[in-house]
């Protein structure tokens, strides 16, 4: 909570100071609006394949964001948005959404699923996602209430680098998974809020 | 500003009276909270401009007017073209922007007086604004290919308008036989959706693969190359073998006229004839903003790219399809991030305060086949008031992807559309 408190500030903070900021500075919201065309309006995704951004943690977003841009982090399309972005506007992009509520999918959960997935999850997952994967830090994202076929996508992506998926320890876990089991924790978290 | 814009824009009736405005300074709008804001069209830019106008300020009074009942959008629209998809599926209202305090006029605009700053629908009704925003879409240059008018163009659709057309051109694409011709002309540019005719021709092709395999696809192209051409040549080569075949304008692929009675094409080194025709008319903007003569030459409105206020006219801010935005191509991408870009300046002037400095997003998913997705993107600024594409950002799918990346992709392109329109809607 007092995390979520400090990144609203910032990003209030950021969005007056760019308001009143020398030209050619552009500003949090002018920045952000550009992404609600794929994410949605705050970044609270309306589909099943499109992560929801609003509300997720500040350092964790700055961290991906870049991450992307660099091409550290893999990706189909955010690489070449994120390349038309300066870092100073990466951190003003993420405080944005930072101080924006997070909205879980309204999916509720299929019996099969919880019986597979909350096994795997207890045993492997759970010391990182704490709390059913409400939990999130600036490391670690939220995984609850989000789509199911975005987190489907992200351990897919995750099992096929294997060892090079980080954290490691998580890779490691990953990559043993089946296709059923990656789809039943995929929509397990999706139907937790 | 042009000459020819200037005598365009002083030829209008309802406008002539205000060729004083021209060089006064722009009106100043009140600082009072209740500045009135008229926004004509519902579609990818004026639901947008709209809504996040209305976020920014609720207390500016915001009122849009959409000349149809309901909302039917373009993209996804080639999916009916193959079967995939409902026209219900394309078709959303305006209940969602209603319950966020923004008036809904269903009413068709046909007069806009920029001295009394009013506009007029064909209702009769009387709109005034301190600020209007116009987002009419395309209209067709019915003059452009001899024999195609607007009538003719009723049994050759062109369905670049997504509704009544596009359910015509599934019939006729249903009714062909097999070892049928179907023949898509592409305009010459700039038109709306760049990729659009070639997304078409592959999602024909995807229908015709299952139903009509030894039908045919010609597109005759106005131009010499298309965008995302390599990706679209190597698509339909990969999952359609040789049913889709492309002219260039310099190989003859540019259509002079029509039959109306058969609707054989008339090309400049041969005729062409088909057993269901799809000419697309070259296009301007929309038909309010022409009458209006907020266009110049090009046919298309010049606007201050940071703001999109005419620069006609101060007081009108044109997007979307109908502006011209410096590199953006014309999308339904590009006519949301200029809503955003228009409503935030629109708001900072109502605020006494001056307009943000601008960053603009385009991204166009093509669909080669319900699992083949691919796309292009651009992330712009303003360079000498000039939209400009941002180096080293944006660009194409790689050409070398896999099969599980291309699907990917269109998943990706399917939530685009949930999210553009949730956008818009919600
Ligand atoms: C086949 C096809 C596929 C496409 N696919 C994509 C895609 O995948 N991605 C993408 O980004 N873009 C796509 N597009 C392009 C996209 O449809 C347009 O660029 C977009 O609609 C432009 O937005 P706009 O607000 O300018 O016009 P529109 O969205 O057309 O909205 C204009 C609105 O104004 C209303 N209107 C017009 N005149 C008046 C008047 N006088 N009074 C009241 N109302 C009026 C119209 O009824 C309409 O609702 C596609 C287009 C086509 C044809
Ligand atoms: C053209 C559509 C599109 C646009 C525009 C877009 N995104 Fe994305 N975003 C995606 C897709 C697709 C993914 C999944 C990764 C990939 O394949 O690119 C994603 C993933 C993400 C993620 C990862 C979420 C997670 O759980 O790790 C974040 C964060 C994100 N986007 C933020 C943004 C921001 C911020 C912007 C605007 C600056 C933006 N996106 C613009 C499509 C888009
Ligand atoms: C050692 C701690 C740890 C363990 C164990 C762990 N994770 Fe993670 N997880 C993380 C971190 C850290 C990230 C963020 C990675 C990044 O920055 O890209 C993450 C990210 C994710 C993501 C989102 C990836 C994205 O791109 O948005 C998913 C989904 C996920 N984990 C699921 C799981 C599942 C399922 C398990 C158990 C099989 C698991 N994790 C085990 C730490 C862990």
């Amino acid at each position: 909570m007092r995390l979520r408190m400090s990144s609203t500030l910032l990003a209030v903070g950021l969005t007056l100071s760019s308001a009143a900021a020398a030209e050619g500075v552009r500003s949090a919201s002018m920045l952000a609006n550009t992404c609600a065309g794929c994410h949605s309006t705050h970044g609270a995704s309306a589909g099943e394949q499109m992560p929801t951004i609003g509300g997720m943690d500040n350092g964790y977003l700055y961290d991906v964001l870049r991450d992307y841009k660099t091409g550290v982090r893999g990706s189909t399309i955010m690489g070449r948005i994120m390349r038309g972005y300066t870092d100073r506007e990466i951190h003003a992009i993420a405080a944005y959404f930072a101080a924006q509520p997070w909205v879980s999918t309204d999916r509720v959960a299929v019996a099969t699923d919880l019986h597979i997935a909350r096994d795997i999850h207890a045993r492997q997952c759970e010391t990182c996602h704490e709390d059913g994967g409400r939990e999130q830090e600036d490391k670690s994202p939220r995984l609850a209430g989000q789509w199911a076929g975005y987190l489907e996508y992200a351990l897919e992506a995750c099992r096929e680098i294997g060892h090079r998926c980080r954290p490691r320890k998580m890779g490691e876990r990953v990559m043993e998974l089946s296709d059923a089991e990656i789809a039943a924790l995929a929509r397990f978290y999706e139907s937790e809020k | 500003m042009t000459d020819l814009g200037r005598r365009a824009f002083l030829k209008t009736s309802a406008l002539a009276a205000s060729a004083a405005l021209l060089t006064s300074p722009a009106r100043r709008v009140h600082a009072a909270p209740k500045a009135r804001v008229v926004v004509v069209g519902g579609g990818f830019g004026g639901a947008i401009a709209a809504k996040y106008l209305q976020m920014a300020d609720p207390e500016i009074r915001v009122t849009l007017v959409e000349k149809e009942p309901v909302f039917r959008s373009c993209p996804m629209s080639n999916e009916v073209l193959s079967g995939d998809r409902s026209l219900d599926a394309l078709t959303f209202d305006f209940r969602g922007l209603t319950r966020r305090g923004i008036a809904i006029m269903q009413d068709e605009i046909t007069e806009i007086d920029a001295e009394q700053h009013f506009v007029r629908g064909s209702s009769g009704n009387r709109y005034n604004y301190d600020k209007l925003i116009l987002s009419p879409g395309v209209s067709f240059r019915w003059d452009a290919i001899e024999g195609l008018t607007e009538e003719v163009a009723e049994r050759f659709p062109h369905a670049w308008k997504a509704g009544p057309q596009t359910l015509k051109l599934r019939q006729q694409l249903e009714a062909m036989d097999d070892g049928g011709v179907f023949i898509i002309s592409a305009p010459p540019n700039p038109f709306r959706c760049p990729p659009g005719p070639y997304e078409r021709a592959a999602q024909v092709a995807h229908y015709f693969k299952q139903h009509k395999p030894k039908s045919k696809i010609i597109i005759l192209d106005a131009k010499d190359a298309f965008s995302k051409q390599g990706l679209f040549q190597a698509g339909w080569k990969q999952h359609y073998g040789d049913m889709i075949e492309w002219v260039s304008g310099a190989a003859g692929g540019i259509v002079e006229a029509i039959d109306p009675k058969t609707g054989a094409l008339i090309g400049t080194v041969e005729d062409f004839h088909g057993n269901v025709v799809s000419p697309i008319p070259p296009q301007r903007a929309g038909a309010l903003a022409v009458s209006a003569g907020l266009t110049d030459a090009s046919g298309w409105c010049p606007v201050d790219q940071k703001t999109f206020a005419s620069t006609l006219h101060p007081d009108i801010h044109v997007i979307g399809d109908s502006c011209i935005a410096g590199v953006m191509p014309k999308s339904g991408y590009s006519a949301n991030s200029q809503g955003k870009v228009c409503a935030a300046a629109i708001a900072a002037e109502i605020a006494g305060q001056a307009a943000p400095e601008p960053s603009y997003v385009n991204t166009c998913y093509s669909l080669i086949t319900p699992d083949h997705g691919i796309s292009v993107a651009g992330v712009y600024d303003l360079e000498d008031g000039q939209i400009v594409g941002i180096e080293g950002a944006g660009g194409l799918s790689p050409m070398d992807a896999d099969a599980r990346t291309r699907a990917i992709e269109a998943r990706f392109a399917h939530d685009w559309f949930r999210n553009i329109t949730a956008d818009m809607f919600g």
